[in-house]
C-alpha cells in the first residue's frame, strides 16, 4: 500500500515538474507589444500648453533636491529644471547663456562679466539679483555645506582662502551692479563655463539663507517648482509650472511627475497601458522588442553617449609595466564581440573622449582590433607567442576582478577569450562590487580590470584629468586606476587647461588622446547608452547630452478620451498589469 | 548490497525506476556528452552561434540546445556543467556521509556513557580564552585556549593526578557530538555553505565540493545516531562486547553493517541537495567563477534572455530539475526496498 501510494506520489510530481518546464516555455512565447498612444494632432507642430508628463524610476530620490549638494544621478533630471543657471548647456552639449543674458571675458582671460535678465523671478516671486548669484556661490562653496563637486570650482580668485582659511567672502565673486555679477579666476581656465553650467552653483531663493540646511525647501528660478507636498519621499516627486519662469510661454507642462521604485517590467507594462509617458529603464530582451515593433521604433531615441568603459592596465604593476604588452591587449580585443554581448545598449569604442563630449573626433580611429599586430607587440614584449601551437606567451597568471551585476562578467569572458590568442592567461575573480571598488583603485592591488567612466561635465578635461594625469593617482580610491605617469601628457592637459581657444584646445586634447591610445594605459572598449522610449502623444522630446529627463520644451498633444484618469496607488498599478496581461481589445476607450 | 527481496521491492517501484533512470541518463549525458562535443565550451563563436539581429542561435543541428548569451554552445556547456555538478554532488556527498557516519555512530554508541570529566581549571582557562577574544587579545586567547586544552589532556591521560586538579563536570562525548550538531543545524544550510565557503575563497570545484561537505553531514549524524541507539542494544553486539572485542571493531563490523541501509538512502537523497546548493551558489555568483560552465551559472546568464532565447533558461532549469528528481526517486525507492517493513 505504501509502495503504491509513493508510486502515485513520484508520479504526479513527475506531472508537477513537466507542467513547471512547460509554464517556463509559456511564458517564454513572444508577445505582441501593446500598441503605442498616438497624437491628436499629429500634424499640428504648434506646442499645446498644459498636462502632466509621468515618468518613473527602478530607483529613488535619497539626497536632498539641493543643487549645491545632490551628487545622485537621478536628482539631476529634477534639480535642472527646478534651478536656473547663469549658463546651461544647450542640445550640442555647448554652454549657452541662460539666467545671464550674456557674458563677457576680459582680455587677459581672467574675469568673466555675466548680466543677468531682467525681472527673472524665483520660484517665491522674488526677482533674481547679482546678490543672489553670489549669495548662492558663497553657500554651495561654503566648507560647512557637503557639497560633492566644490573642488571643480578650484579656479575661482579666492578659493583656497575661503573654503581653507575662514575668509567672510570668496573673493572672486563680484557684485557689480543689480544685474551684474563678475567672477575672477586666478588662473586662465578652458574648463570653468562648463563646470559652471552644472547645476551646484545656480541661484537659489533667500529662503535658502547664507549657509546650507538640509530643512530647506527647494526654491530656485527654473521652469518647474516644487509645491508643498509634491515630492512623497520614497514614492514619487511632482514638480508644477513655475508661472513666473523668465521665458515667455514655456514650460508648455503643467506639471512633470517621477514615480521611484518602480521595476523594470512594470515601467513597461504601464507604459503600454498608457499610465507612463516616457520610460528609460527598459531591459535588453524589451529594447529587442522595442526596436523592432514599427509602431513604438520610431517613438524611442538612444541618448547621447556620454560614458567610457576600458581595460585599465596597471602601469606599475608586471605584465603592464611592459608598454608593449599594453599595446598588445589594446590590439587584440575585438570590441564588436563585446558590442554583441548587448547590442541595444553598447556601442564600441576606441578612444578617451566619449561621442557626445565635445572635442570628439569621429574620424579618430584611435585602438583598433588587430590580431597580428598583437602578436607583433608580444614579441617586442619579450613574449612572443605561437597561436599554432599554443607556446610561449606571459608565463604569469593574471588576476581579473569582475563584478555582477553588469556587462563585466560577460565582457570579462571574452577578454579572457581575446588574450588567451596572444598569451595572456586571465582568471576571472566575480567579485561584489564594493570589493571591486576597494581593489581596482588600490595602488599595487589589481593588474587590470574594466572601470568606467561618466561625464560629470560635457568636457574632454573631465575625461583626461581624472583618468590619466598624474596628479591623480592615489595609495587608495585613484581614480587614476592604470597609475598611468606621463609627464608629457600632464604638460599638455595643463596646457589645455589654460588655452581658451577651442580649437587650439580640442587640438591639445587631440593630442592627449594619441598619447593615451598608444601608450594604452587603457585598452578602450566600449560605452554605454540609454534607450528611451514614449506615447505618440509626447511633442518635442530630445535625447540630451548631459541631462537625464529635457523636458523644458516637451508639450503633450493627448486627445482628451485618452487622457489616462489614473493617479498612481497600488490599485492604479494592479489594473494596469491586469490589463496588460489580459490584453483586453478596447483598452484604450476604458481610459 | 540489495539482497533478492529487496532487489524485487526495488523493480516493482515505478518512481524508483524511473529515478533510476534519470540518474543513469544523467551520468551518460555527463560522460559521453563532453566526448561528443564539437564545440568548445569556453569559446564564443560568432559566426555560426549569433543570428542576423544579433541574438543566440536557437536550437540547431550545429547547436543542439541553441548559443548562450556569448554566442558558446548551450549544449556542450551543459554536458560540462553535468560532469562538474555530478561530481561536486557526489564526492560532497561523501565527505558528508562519511563524517555524519562517524559522528553519529560514535555519539550513539557513547550515548548514556559517563563521559570524560572537564577539569574546572580547563573550562576556566577556556572561559579566559573567550574574554580574551572579545576584548581582542586574539594571541593571549590563543594562548589560554592551548592551555585549557593540555590540561584536558593530562587530566585525561594522567589518572594519578590528585582529585583537585581533577575535579569538575563531566561531559559525555554523545552531548559534546550532538551539541555541535544542534548548532550546525540552527544556521540555515546555504547561508552556513557561503560563510564555510568564504572563508574557504571558494573558487574551484575542490574547494566547493569541500564546503558542501563540511556542512552537508549534520542531518545524516542525527540519523545514524538514532539508529545506532536501536543497533547497539541488540544481542550480537553485546555478545561481541562479552568477547572483548575493540570498540572500534564492534563500531565497524556490527554497528555500521546494520546502519548502511539508511547511510545509503540519506546519501542519494543528499547528492540531490548538492545539485541544488552548486547550482544556487553558482546562480548566486558565490560558486566557481565564469567561464566555468555551471547550471546554476547557466540559470543566471539565460534569465535575461527568457523572452529572446528561452532555451538558456529552459537547458540549464530542466537539467537541475531532473538531476533533483532522479536522485530524489532513487533515494526513495531505496528506502523503499531496504525496509523490511514494505512487504
Amino acid at each position: 500500500m505504501r509502495s503504491t501510494r509513493r508510486q502515485i506520489s513520484a508520479t504526479g510530481r513527475l506531472v508537477g515538474v513537466l507542467t513547471a518546464l512547460a509554464l517556463l516555455g509559456l511564458a517564454a512565447c513572444r508577445e505582441p507589444l501593446e500598441p503605442p498612444i498616438g497624437a491628436a494632432h499629429p500634424g499640428e507642430t504648434t506646442p499645446r500648453r498644459g498636462g502632466k508628463l509621468r515618468l518613473a524610476s527602478i530607483g529613488d530620490l535619497r539626497g536632498a533636491l539641493d543643487p549645491a549638494t545632490s551628487a545622485e544621478a537621478l536628482g539631476r533630471g529634477a534639480i535642472e529644471i527646478m534651478f536656473a543657471g547663469l549658463v546651461d548647456y544647450d542640445e550640442a552639449a555647448h554652454v549657452v547663456p541662460d539666467l545671464a543674458s550674456r557674458w563677457e571675458l576680459s582680455d587677459d582671460g581672467l574675469s568673466y562679466r555675466f548680466f543677468l535678465r531682467e525681472g527673472a523671478r524665483f520660484h517665491d516671486g522674488e526677482e533674481v539679483t547679482a546678490d543672489d548669484v553670489r549669495r548662492s556661490i558663497e553657500r554651495a562653496l561654503h566648507p560647512s555645506t557637503p557639497n560633492p563637486w566644490a573642488s571643480l570650482y578650484d579656479m575661482i580668485a579666492g578659493y583656497d582662502e575661503y573654503t581653507q582659511k575662514g575668509a567672510a567672502h570668496l573673493a572672486g565673486v563680484v557684485v557689480e551692479g543689480r544685474y551684474v555679477v563678475s567672477i575672477h579666476l586666478h588662473d586662465k581656465d578652458a574648463r570653468f563655463l562648463p563646470v559652471l553650467a552644472l547645476p551646484t552653483l545656480r541661484p537659489v531663493c533667500k529662503s535658502a539663507g547664507e549657509r546650507y540646511s538640509d530643512s530647506w525647501a527647494p526654491c530656485g528660478a527654473g521652469p518647474f517648482r516644487l509645491e508643498a507636498g509634491g515630492w512623497d519621499h520614497g514614492r514619487s516627486l511632482t514638480l508644477v509650472r513655475h508661472e513666473g519662469y523668465f521665458r515667455p510661454g514655456l514650460p508648455y507642462l503643467d506639471a512633470v511627475q517621477w514615480t521611484y521604485g518602480m521595476n523594470m517590467m512594470t515601467e513597461r507594462f504601464k507604459l503600454e497601458a498608457g499610465d507612463l509617458d516616457i520610460v528609460r529603464d527598459i531591459s535588453q530582451a524589451d529594447v529587442v522588442r522595442f526596436q523592432t515593433d514599427q509602431r513604438w521604433n520610431p517613438l524611442s531615441v538612444f541618448e547621447p553617449v556620454r560614458s567610457i568603459y576600458g581595460e585599465s592596465m596597471n602601469t606599475e604593476m608586471p605584465p603592464f609595466d611592459n608598454v608593449e604588452v599594453r599595446r598588445a591587449v589594446a590590439a587584440a580585443i575585438n570590441r564588436e564581440h563585446y558590442r554583441e554581448v548587448r547590442p541595444s545598449a553598447v556601442t564600441i569604442s576606441n578612444q578617451a573622449i566619449p561621442p557626445a563630449v565635445p572635442g570628439y573626433d569621429p574620424t579618430f580611429r584611435g585602438q583598433e582590433y588587430d590580431y597580428p599586430a598583437a602578436l607583433e607587440h608580444m614579441r617586442k614584449a619579450g613574449y612572443p607567442y605561437d597561436p599554432a601551437t599554443g607556446r610561449g606567451g606571459y608565463p604569469g597568471e593574471i588576476t581579473y576582478y569582475a563584478y555582477r551585476p553588469g556587462l563585466q562578467e560577460y565582457t570579462a569572458q571574452l577578454l579572457q577569450q581575446d588574450l588567451a590568442k596572444i598569451g595572456l592567461q586571465l582568471t576571472i575573480k566575480l567579485v561584489s562590487f564594493p570589493t571591486f571598488v576597494a581593489l581596482a583603485y588600490r595602488r599595487k592591488t589589481t593588474q587590470i580590470s574594466n572601470p568606467g567612466w561618466t561625464e560629470d561635465y560635457p568636457d574632454p578635461s573631465d575625461f583626461f584629468d581624472p583618468l590619466f594625469d598624474s596628479s591623480a593617482i592615489n595609495e587608495d580610491q585613484s581614480q587614476n586606476s592604470a597609475f598611468y605617469r606621463n609627464p608629457r601628457l600632464d604638460e599638455i592637459l595643463a596646457r589645455a587647461r589654460h588655452e581658451l581657444d577651442e580649437t587650439r584646445r580640442f587640438a591639445l586634447y587631440g593630442e592627449a588622446n594619441r598619447i593615451v591610445c598608444d601608450d594604452a594605459p587603457w585598452a578602450f572598449t566600449h560605452n554605454y547608452r540609454f534607450y528611451i522610449v514614449h506615447q505618440g502623444y509626447v511633442r518635442d522630446y530630445r535625447a540630451h547630452p548631459v541631462w537625464p529627463e529635457n523636458v523644458g520644451k516637451t508639450w503633450l498633444d493627448r486627445a482628451a478620451d485618452a487622457v489616462s484618469s489614473t493617479s498612481p496607488g497600488a490599485a492604479a498599478s494592479w489594473a494596469s498589469l491586469t490589463g496588460a496581461l489580459s490584453r483586453p481589445s478596447g483598452r484604450r476607450a476604458s481610459h | 548490497m540489495l539482497d533478492v527481496r529487496a532487489r524485487k521491492r526495488f523493480l516493482k517501484n515505478r518512481g524508483a525506476v524511473v529515478g533510476a533512470a534519470l540518474v543513469v541518463l544523467l551520468v551518460l549525458f555527463a560522460i559521453f556528452g563532453p566526448l561528443v562535443a564539437t564545440h568548445d565550451p569556453l569559446q564564443s563563436d560568432f559566426q555560426y552561434g549569433i543570428t542576423g539581429d544579433l541574438t543566440p542561435s536557437g536550437p540547431n543541428a550545429r547547436f543542439l540546445f541553441g548559443a548562450d548569451r556569448l554566442y558558446r554552445d548551450e549544449f556542450v556547456r551543459l554536458a560540462f556543467g553535468a560532469r562538474l555538478s555530478l561530481f561536486i554532488a557526489l564526492f560532497a556527498t561523501l565527505i558528508a556521509s562519511v563524517l555524519g557516519a562517524v559522528v553519529g555512530i560514535v555519539s550513539g554508541y557513547y550515548e548514556g556513557t559517563d563521559g570524560i570529566r572537564l577539569p574546572w581549571a580547563s573550562l576556566g582557562s577556556f572561559g579566559g580564552a573567550l574574554v580574551l577574544l572579545v576584548l581582542g587579545h586574539v594571541r593571549p586567547a590563543e594562548a589560554a585556549l592551548c592551555l585549557g586544552l593540555g590540561l584536558l589532556a593530562i587530566t585525561a591521560l594522567v589518572p594519578s593526578l590528585p582529585v583537585v586538579v581533577r575535579r569538575g563536570p563531566r561531559l559525555n562525548l554523545d552531548t559534546a557530538l550532538m551539541r555541535v550538531v544542534d548548532i550546525g543545524l540552527a544556521f540555515p544550510f546555504l547561508l552556513l555553505v557561503m560563510a564555510i565557503g568564504a572563508a574557504l575563497d571558494r573558487t574551484t570545484a575542490t574547494t566547493i565540493l569541500v564546503t558542501l561537505g563540511l556542512t552537508g553531514w549534520l542531518g545524516a549524524a542525527r540519523v545514524m545516531r538514532a539508529k545506532t541507539l536501536q543497533v547497539r542494544n541488540l544481542d550480537f553486539v553485546a555478545a561481541a562486547r562479552a568477547l572483548g572485542q575493540s570498540t572500534p571493531s564492534i563500531l565497524l563490523r556490527h554497528i555500521l553493517p546494520n546502519v548502511a541501509g539508511p547511510l545509503i538512502v540519506i546519501a542519494t537523497i543528499s547528492v540531490a541537495q548538492m545539485v541544488v546548493a552548486e547550482a544556487v551558489l553558482s546562480y548566486l555568483g558565490v560558486g566557481m567563477s565564469p567561464p566555468t560552465p555551471t547550471w546554476g551559472h547557466m540559470l543566471f546568464e539565460g534569465q535575461d534572455y527568457y523572452l529572446a532565447a528561452p532555451w538558456l533558461l529552459i537547458a540549464p532549469g530542466a537539467a537541475i530539475l531532473l538531476a533533483v528528481f532522479g536522485f530524489n526517486l532513487l533515494g526513495e525507492g531505496l528506502r523503499d526496498a531496504l525496509d523490511p517493513q514494505t512487504d
